[in-house]
């Protein structure tokens, strides 16, 4: 039995954490996430030697603040947990800040090893580290790595033994740690902040000290310096100690000093001790060699980041996108699509009929069926996403697009999300992680889901094409549009109201381009669409049939008396017609019969009186009912409703002729309808994936607010749609 | 003076951060801190945020954050 050591891998955001995480655990790993929260966690394993190093790859951050999402999850993991080793990721060619995580790390007493990666990138820049002068100024073993080829892994394992073998780890987990950090070589060292905040920081350290449970829970000096930093999050900590409220005072008078002394807030000194403190280290340690041409990013910041070119070549990026996205995705949609139908033909035919059939046909093949014909759709969408995201162009896309959502109250990283939302809502909102104030990304979730998303795509084509068979795709251009503007004016009023606050910083690091991997490009599409299949497998599954079971129980038991009516009925009113075509009169009108007699039904019934102002008659009513759990299932339920058989697509000429047929349906309606699925709430998946990214609260918020809306939007388009459409 | 009102191109050093408090801590962890030079590269169209060089890497920073930090050229 190999002994486990469990590592933890941090870093600044884009150091190269996943790239260097895959090149240790090959592909043993799984993803998983933070309890409680959906940030990403990857977790995996390495064996060196006789020893099993377990992995976690945490969240990128520059400090260990609480400000942001990321950073509490960083900061919980290493302070809950107590991994026996962090491994920082440093991007060397911008060590300067990258080693400012690194010394909060040592100051969490966690031994540190430091893996200078990039170095491939550094060595092209000119940049050159001596790597032994840097151990020995901070007291933490580096070891130089390039993620994306493996180079170096062996050594970082080494080191991470190392560590194990000078004995400055106990072997018991969760066993106090206080006690063999004086041995160790790594903690020899630690920041020295200046003999006035040390003459702090010694006494405060020791009052925290002296509770033995909480400084075996909290390491004092961490503790003592995240106080003068006037860290919320610290200061909850003290609640535990049995000294409490007597530290508490003793740090603010220290603040105060602090602040009186050095002229600045106090947590703005401590930072700038610290960068003095690897000024220091860094001082002989790294060799820039000096000239050095533009480099290539330079070059290309020059177009992408231009004042007149920018944001052309930006919105050309983006149609583009959506261009090769349902250009090329058409062709394999249109093949699954086909493959569905002879899969429900051929159920048809080795499947007697009866409920089962039904079941399988109608109501799995139906409604998986379609949802599957979008995932060819989602991975070249993502696939362009990832490559955008990847190559750096991202933050070029924040840049430019700042000035613009700030006005309505988002923020440049919103657009990302705002843009996934095109897609699908769930990533969409899974993405607004990258946004750190809460308030901005509450103010994102929330704009989101008025983003048309492929799933609402098949109603508009759909109704559109049915009702506005000349203009189809403008009126689905306009819907795209209006749900656009709609989450523009929604957010400016929510900031103002429910939202309001101070807006918080935008500070983000603008990298460099890079040429995106194959492996990672893989994975990201590969875990979104993945996440997306499980979807149409799961939710989908269960609420198509679900729907089929409203749609077919109960059944009417005076089938045979109606049947012989409506025949006789149709003998009269259709004396010249043949025989068989009054056979299909008669067994379509007994379809409606048994959908107005089934559950769902009378569900349209109940809720016509509340949609009737809308133009809704019951059928919509019933359309609407599977919405709530997923938009596309509007189409396969109309088929159903309309009762055009097994084929259901939104292209199916069957549907069309049959929902032009029905006297109740006309363009107005159409337009009304197709804007009351625009605003609703979105689907059942989206829904779970707001709950676990801003708490039931704001999901519940989320449902009643956008009902609402719906109800009023569609009304009000009615209104205004009347004179030109009539009725 | 202040960031904001230096011109794309300009050359400057970091005298302090005006304010503390999470944004002030936020743009000194970014390396705003007194004495390290910075270069304002480019601004973006209609009074957008700006890319500043600092420590050897680029960010960029709204105006409104840039009005906080005091510089000299
Ligand atoms: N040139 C170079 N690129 C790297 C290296 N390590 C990672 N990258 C690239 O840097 C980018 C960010 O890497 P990633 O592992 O996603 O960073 P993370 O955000 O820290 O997880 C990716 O495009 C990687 O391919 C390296 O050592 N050298
Ligand atoms: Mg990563």
């Amino acid at each position: 039995m190999k002994k486990t050591v469990s590592i933890a891998l941090a870093g600044n955001p884009n150091a190269g954490k996943t790239s260097l995480f895959n090149a240790l655990t090959g592909s043993h790993h799984k993803v998983g996430n933070y309890p409680g929260v959906t940030v990403e966690k990857l977790e995996g394993f390495a064996d060196h030697g006789d020893l099993r190093f377990r992995i976690v790859d945490l969240p990128g951050i520059y400090s260990l603040t609480a400000y942001s999402l990321d950073e509490v999850v960083a900061r919980d993991f290493l302070l809950e947990e107590k991994p026996d080793i962090v491994v920082d990721v440093l991007d060397s060619t911008n060590l300067e800040r990258n080693l400012y995580l690194c010394l909060q790390f040592q100051e969490l007493g966690i031994p540190v090893v430091g893996a200078l990666n990039m170095t491939d990138e550094a060595k092209a820049k000119g940049i050159t580290i001596n790597e032994g002068l840097l151990s020995e100024s901070l007291g933490i073993p580096f070891v130089k790595t390039v993620g994306t080829n493996g180079k170096g892994i062996k050594q970082l394992l080494d080191s991470c033994a190392a560590i194990l073998g000078s004995g400055a780890l106990n072997g018991e987990r969760g066993a106090k740690p206080a006690k063999a950090p004086e041995k160790a070589l790594w903690t020899l060292k630690a920041p020295h902040y200046g003999e006035e905040i040390e003459s702090r920081l010694l006494p405060l350290t020791e009052l925290l000290g002296s509770d033995q449970a909480f400084s075996a829970r909290y390491p004092a000096r961490w503790i003592a310096i995240k106080l003068l930093e006037n860290d919320e999050n610290a200061m909850k900590k003290l609640r535990e100690h049995t000294k409490g409220q007597e530290i508490l005072s003793k740090a603010q008078a220290d603040r105060t000093w602090i602040t009186s002394h050095f002229g600045k807030d106090s947590e703005i000194v401590i930072t700038e001790q610290r960068y003095g403190y690897i000024r220091g280290a860094i001082r002989e340690a790294l060799t820039r060699s000096p000239g050095g041409k533009a480099s290539l990013t330079e070059y290309i910041d020059r177009i992408t980041m231009n004042h007149f070119l920018g944001l052309p070549l930006f919105f050309l990026i983006i149609w583009g996108i959506f261009k090769l996205t349902f250009a090329l995705g058409e062709y394999p949609a249109a093949l699954l699509e086909s493959f569905f139908g002879s899969l429900a033909t051929l159920a048809q035919i080795i499947i007697p009929e009866g409920f089962f059939r039904s079941l399988i046909v109608d109501g799995i093949i139906g409604g998986v069926g379609g949802v599957f014909s979008f995932v060819p759709l989602i991975v070249i969408l993502f696939l362009c996403i990832s490559i955008l995201e990847d190559t750096g162009y991202m933050s070029r896309a924040a840049f430019l697009t700042d000035k613009a959502l700030h006005a309505f109250g988002l923020h440049g990283q919103s657009f990302m999300p705002l843009m996934l939302g095109f897609g699908c809502t769930v990533p969409a909102i899974m993405a607004t992680r990258t946004l750190k104030s809460p308030r901005d990304r509450i103010a994102t979730i929330l704009a989101v889901p008025f983003m048309s998303c492929g799933a609402k795509l098949p109603v508009y084509v759909l109704l559109a094409g049915t009702f506005f068979p000349k203009t189809a795709d403008n009126v689905v251009m306009l819907m795209y549009l209006g749900g656009l503007i709609l989450s523009m004016l929604s957010t400016i009023v929510l900031k103002k109201t429910v939202l309001r606050g101070p807006s918080t910083a935008f500070v983000m690091e603008l990298p460099p381009y890079r040429l995106p991997t194959w492996k990672g490009v893989f994975w990201h599409v590969w875990g979104k669409t993945f996440s997306y299949i499980k979807k149409a497998g799961t939710v989908i599954l269960v609420a198509s049939i679900a729907i089929w079971a409203i749609t077919t129980f109960p059944q009417p038991r005076d089938e045979s008396a109606k049947a012989q009516t409506l025949a006789a009925g149709f003998a009269r009113s259709m004396a010249e017609a043949s025989q068989e075509e009054r056979d299909l009169a008669v067994e379509q009108a007994l379809e409606e019969y048994r959908l107005e007699y089934s559950a769902a039904g009378r569900i349209g019934r109940i809720i016509e009186p509340v949609i009737q102002p809308l133009g809704f008659n019951w059928k919509l009513g019933v359309a609407l009912v599977p919405s709530f759990s997923a938009k596309e299932l509007v189409v396969s339920t109309l088929g159903i409703l309309y009762g055009s058989g097994g084929e259901e697509g939104e292209e199916s000429e069957s549907l069309r002729q049959a929902l032009q047929r029905d006297p109740g349906l006309n363009p107005l309606t159409a337009l009304t309808f197709m804007v009351f699925i625009l605003i609703m709430p979105p689907c059942l998946a989206s829904l779970a994936a707001i709950r676990s990214e801003a708490g039931g609260r704001w999901l519940i918020f989320q449902v009643v607010y956008s009902m609402a809306l719906a109800w009023i939007g569609a009304f009000i388009v009615r209104l205004i749609a009347l004179p030109f459409l009539g009725t | 003076m202040r960031l904001s009102d230096t011109r794309p191109g300009a050359i400057f050093t970091v005298d302090r951060v005006l304010i503390g408090g999470e944004i002030g801590k936020r743009l000194a962890e970014m390396g705003f801190t007194q004495g390290a030079t910075g270069h304002f590269i480019r601004g973006a169209f209609l009074r957008g945020p700006l890319q500043i060089r600092i420590r050897g890497y680029d960010l960029l920073i709204r105006r409104c954050e840039a009005k906080l930090i005091e510089v000299s050229i």
